[in-house]
């Protein structure tokens, strides 16, 4: 039977203790440090050579699916009854609410260095050092809002700007397309700085510190803006009944794209399945 | 048949098809891991930004500026006259240098640039704009800026890992792929 993920704020004191407890388990066993690695191995930018699966493509919303899905089973194997639950960043913006809180995800870091140094994630609590990083520091770092030169979250308009949008993805299926609900969704904006952030890609440079990096997986927040992300492909699906994944098929010889997306029916490494058979999750699992 | 994008059959084992790192790329990463760049930075970095550093540009003589803004403006004279760059920014030491082995697909403009002489690994976007490993969910228009953006990012006492360690995440992409639960 189908398992249902939650919205973060309706958690309950037990949900939110077996949740992270899944969590530190899992990081415990090692096996965290994997989805790390992984993610900063599928990070493969649109301006260079090489079949990018993960991010600045259209199986950005399929890859991150696959890979919440198995963060989630992770956590089921440690507790049975966990799942992971959803940020939803349009309706709870406050920097000191859920799911900043000291009994889930802990607040933002210190001033300096950006430390996170409450709640279960805090480096001397013990159980969350950083093993896999992109600089030399072993403790998770936040900075929500960006204290320095301050963002805002993405709006509920953000979100249905993207939802509005009736195709999937367009050529070049890159970062630069200015149309389709995947790009809209992940936010490559036109433009430079903080105007030409939306949505998805908002949401990280709003965590700040590890979550703009491409060690971001190292900030449990990863799974509930992923959760929340993977929400939208579904409401898009439901507002959008005739639209499907694209590209259909595979680029064509010559087209400057080919090899470099995956299409509906192809592999999507490093899995092997397609964005089709990721098209509908209610057999797995369905949002509260 | 679906067919993944090397052509090798849908279904083929991961460990064999290693599909999103084509030759190419990867044998560009070893160089860079392996150092055989870092020679030649050493060798031709001081003439070349001699010869590029626009008049006015404090040299490498300057000292680190704590009232300098965070996020200052384009690099006069930008990466495409220039083939390197070297300033201090924030107290951090930033140097980059053109390189013609490269992974983007124009192939001719490339960077191997570093903060502190620790490599920086930069990605380009389609737009032809910069974005780091520390930097990831945006872009800048010029390396110099996508490594000043990079310092924004570095807490006080943060540094990049050390060249042995990869060129800044290289090494963490080697090994495993995938998810093995």
């Amino acid at each position: 039977m189908a398992y249902t993920r939650k919205d973060v704020t309706t958690l309950t004191r037990t949900e939110k203790r077996r949740f992270v407890d899944a969590l530190l388990e899992v990081k415990r066993r090692g096996e965290y440090d994997e989805f790390v690695r992984t993610h900063i191995e599928y990070y493969v930018a649109d301006g260079e050579k090489g079949l990018r699966a993960a991010h600045m493509a259209p199986s950005f919303l399929p890859w991150h699916r696959r890979f919440l899905l198995d963060l989630e089973q992770a956590l089921r194997r440690v507790d049975p009854s966990v799942t992971v639950p959803y940020w939803d960043w349009t309706k709870d913006r406050s920097a000191t609410a859920s799911p900043w809180t000291a009994d889930l995800l802990g607040g933002t870091g210190r001033g300096g260095d950006h430390r996170v140094t409450a709640g279960p994630f805090a480096y001397d609590g013990g159980a969350w050092p950083i093993r896999v990083n992109v600089t030399d520091i072993a403790y998770l770092t936040r900075d929500l809002g960006r204290s320095a030169d301050p963002i805002t979250l993405p709006t509920a308009s953000d979100l249905k700007w993207a939802l509005d949008d009736p195709v999937y993805d367009t050529a070049p299926w890159d970062s630069t397309v200015s149309k389709g609900f995947r790009n809209k969704l992940e936010g490559w904006g036109p433009g430079r700085g903080a105007a030409s952030w939306r949505n998805h890609n908002r949401v990280h440079r709003w965590v700040g510190g590890a979550m703009v990096g491409g060690a971001s997986v190292n900030d449990p927040v990863f799974w509930l803006v992923h959760a929340f992300v993977d929400l939208q492909w579904s409401r898009w699906q439901a507002r959008h009944r005739d639209s499907r994944y694209l590209p259909a098929e595979p680029p064509g010889l010559g087209n400057a794209q080919r090899g470099r997306v995956v299409a509906r029916h192809e592999r999507m490494p490093p899995w092997d399945v397609t964005p089709d058979q990721l098209d509908d999750h209610s057999a797995i699992y369905r949002y509260a | 048949m679906i067919v993944n994008a090397e052509g090798a059959p849908d279904g083929a084992r991961r460990e064999s098809a290693e599909p999103a790192r084509p030759g190419p790329g990867r044998r560009t990463r070893r160089h860079l891991l392996r150092g055989l760049i870092a020679p030649a930075v050493a060798v031709t970095l001081a003439p070349l930004v001699a010869a590029s550093r626009p008049p006015g540009e404090a040299g490498p003589s300057r000292a680190p500026d704590p009232t300098r803004p965070p996020r200052p403006a384009p690099a006069p004279g930008g990466p495409v006259e220039a083939a390197a760059f070297e300033e201090t920014y924030r107290g951090r030491r930033i140097r980059g240098v053109r390189t013609t082995d490269g992974r983007a697909l124009g192939g001719d403009d490339t960077w191997h640039v570093t903060v502190d002489g620790r490599p920086l690994h930069l990605m380009r976007r389609a737009d032809g704009t910069w974005m780091s490993m520390v930097d990831h969910y945006g872009s800048y228009p010029t390396p110099l800026e996508a490594a000043r953006g990079a310092v924004d990012e570095l807490g006080p006492r943060e540094h990049l890992l050390p060249a042995t360690h990869g060129d800044g995440g290289h090494d963490l992409r080697r090994g495993r792929h995938g998810v093995h639960p």
